[in-house]
């Protein structure tokens, strides 16, 4: 059996003696789209940054694409792309010229053409020109997309990618995300609070709470033990403390 | 063929060029910067053109009393023709790029990390195969870069004002001079900058950061200076308690002799500001100074190069501060 693209080794991380990742242990396969599920504050994007290499872990480590986020950081970086929840970019550069400059900072060799693909590729060569100080939610998560995959990167790491989109943006960015990972084989690893999307794209799912992974399985067999999108709600309730409240009441 | 292929190899661009040729189309689109410098040349200029006035007024009053004198039929020489230095004219200025100049650089400062910090963009650089030293130099490079170009347009602005406006014209070791000064003028202004950019990089809320900022610089550009100045004994009478006293320079010496620490107290305080060191080394090199008018500038380089090596070292150490402070990711994601 091949490495997983992505393997988590007791990855731990803490702020001010407070614990928000704890030993999180865990692999995740080439071609998967990962859905990370947990609460506000229960240490998924903490969990983002360590693997993007933005946050050194406290103690723990992990690999990703073969490459120690320790000890290899800018050869995981090679190999990552990343959007963080809201990007705005820079307001005062057109889309084409965002993308150009992180397309140099990633060492793309003809930046200007590879920003002309990649905006062909995700239907937006309309945006090129136009100053990303006038775009709206769903423009700008699709020039952050852009930018995440201007070097063809072997992962993607999506962070919360639907927060505050409409459910026409939602469906585009779905769309993307699900073409992104069967048309050019790239490993999905995304944080989100939404678990319709989970169902409708993701192949594999992981339920953190307070820094601990409480779940972890694939969504095939999830649904077939569970059922249904309620089912899954009913199962993500029952992880996290919320759902424990809920009992409680 | 790619864009990589036609460009030469040592002008690929590097993470700090393109970082910093990103922050300086950013600035300029932002008009901010063109208005800040405006503001500045304008203040300069009006200081220049003020200074101008002054030293007509003095021209004319010269020329009624020499006039006066020679219809009375007595000999003019009695009453000293005034000096006429063009340099001298860009004093005001000179002020104006000690206060105002250190002001914006700590606004372009502040503007370079808070328009990082709170919009996500620093996560998605800090994710690129860049060393995050980088991102510091880049950013660091554009100020500097955005200083040293505001200053060129208001110091040669000035110049060409002058050299039509003096009626005799500027030589070429006058050039040189405005030359060196602008050189001192980037590294004076660079460190505010930095002073600014490293706190609104690093401190918990990049408004706080302005705050310090705006202190350190009225304790350096302001207070400071004024402290060494009114706390000289010699200053406490116009035009010098010694001259008035008619006291002799061995019995100065002799009597200063008893104020050793209270000296060595205010003449730390005045050298612990970099703005009286920018202060004194262009007021020599333009001949503001009455005692450096018309001497060549090799010496006077020579006689300041203590001020000259403090201001560039000033700025090489926030440099390597700049560089060598960790960046938090976490806390660069809040604005």
């Amino acid at each position: 059996m091949s490495e997983p693209l992505i393997r988590l080794d007791r990855l731990t991380q803490s702020f001010d003696g407070v614990t928000a990742v704890d030993a999180l242990s865990m692999d995740i396969e080439k071609g998967e789209i990962f859905g990370f599920l947990g609460h506000n504050g229960a240490g998924k994007t903490t969990t983002i940054q360590m693997l993007t290499t933005l946050a050194r872990p406290a103690s723990g480590t992990a690999t990703v694409a073969g490459y120690d986020i320790n000890k290899d950081p800018l050869e995981v970086r090679r190999r990552i792309g990343y959007v963080p929840e809201n990007v705005r970019l820079y307001d005062t550069l057109t889309a084409a010229e965002n993308l150009v400059f992180f397309a140099r900072l990633s060492g793309v060799d003809a930046p200007a053409r590879r920003v002309r693909q990649v905006l062909e590729l995700l239907d937006c060569t309309y945006l090129a020109d136009k100053r990303v100080g006038g775009f709206s939610k769903g423009m700008r998560q699709r020039v952050g997309l852009a930018q995440a995959i201007l070097h063809d990167p072997a992962v993607l790491f999506l962070d919360e990618p639907t927060s505050g989109l409409d459910p026409m943006g939602i469906k585009m960015l779905r769309d993307l995300v699900m073409r992104l990972n069967t048309e050019f084989g790239m490993t999905i690893f995304m944080n989100t609070h939404l678990i319709s999307e989970i169902a409708k794209t993701c192949t594999s799912i992981a339920v953190l709470s307070h820094g601990k992974l409480v779940f972890h399985d694939r969504i095939d067999a999830v649904t077939a033990r569970y059922g249904d999108d309620a089912a899954l709600e009913e199962l993500y309730l029952s992880l996290t403390p919320v759902g424990r409240l809920a009992e409680v009441a | 063929m790619s864009d990589a292929a036609l460009i030469p190899a040592r002008l690929t661009p590097t993470p700090v060029r393109t970082i910093a040729a990103k922050d300086i189309r950013d600035a300029l689109r932002d008009r901010f910067i063109l208005i800040v410098t405006a503001f500045l040349g304008l203040a300069a200029l009006v200081a220049l053109v003020t200074g101008a006035i002054a030293l007509r007024s003095d021209v004319a009053t010269y020329e009624a009393a020499k006039a006066t004198l020679l219809a009375l039929g007595k000999s003019a020489d009695a009453i000293k023709a005034p000096e006429f230095y063009p340099l001298r004219l860009l004093r005001g200025a000179i002020e104006q790029i000690e206060i105002i100049g250190a002001a914006i650089a700590i606004l372009i400062g502040y503007r370079s990390a808070a328009s990082e910090r709170g919009r996500q963009t620093l996560a998605l650089m800090l994710t690129r195969p860049m060393r995050r030293w980088q991102f510091v130099a880049g950013k660091a490079l554009a100020g500097i870069g955005l200083l040293a170009g505001g200053l060129a347009l208001v110091l040669g602005g000035l110049t060409l004002v002058l050299h039509f406006m003096s009626g005799i014209g500027l030589g070429a070791d006058d050039l040189l001079r405005i030359a060196v000064v602008w050189g001192v003028a980037v590294a004076y202004t660079a460190c505010f900058f930095l002073v600014s950019f490293i706190l609104s990089l690093h401190m918990k809320q990049p408004s706080h950061a302005l705050l310090v900022a705006f202190a350190v610089w009225l304790t350096l550009v302001l207070i400071a200076p004024q402290i060494g100045d009114t706390l000289d004994p010699d200053n406490q009478v116009a035009g010098g308690v010694f001259k008035q006293l008619n006291i002799a320079k061995p019995d100065q010496v002799e009597i200063m002799k008893g104020f050793a620490t209270f000296e060595t107290v205010r003449g730390g305080i005045e050298q612990a500001s970099v703005t009286k060191h920018f202060e004194r080394f262009t007021f020599a090199v333009l001949g503001i100074k009455a005692t450096y008018a018309g001497m060549p500038l090799g010496p006077i380089l020579t006689e300041m190069r203590g001020n000259l090596i403090w201001i560039f070292l000033t700025a090489l150490g926030l440099i390597a501060i700049a560089l060598a402070l960790p960046l938090n990711p976490d806390r660069l994601a809040k604005a």
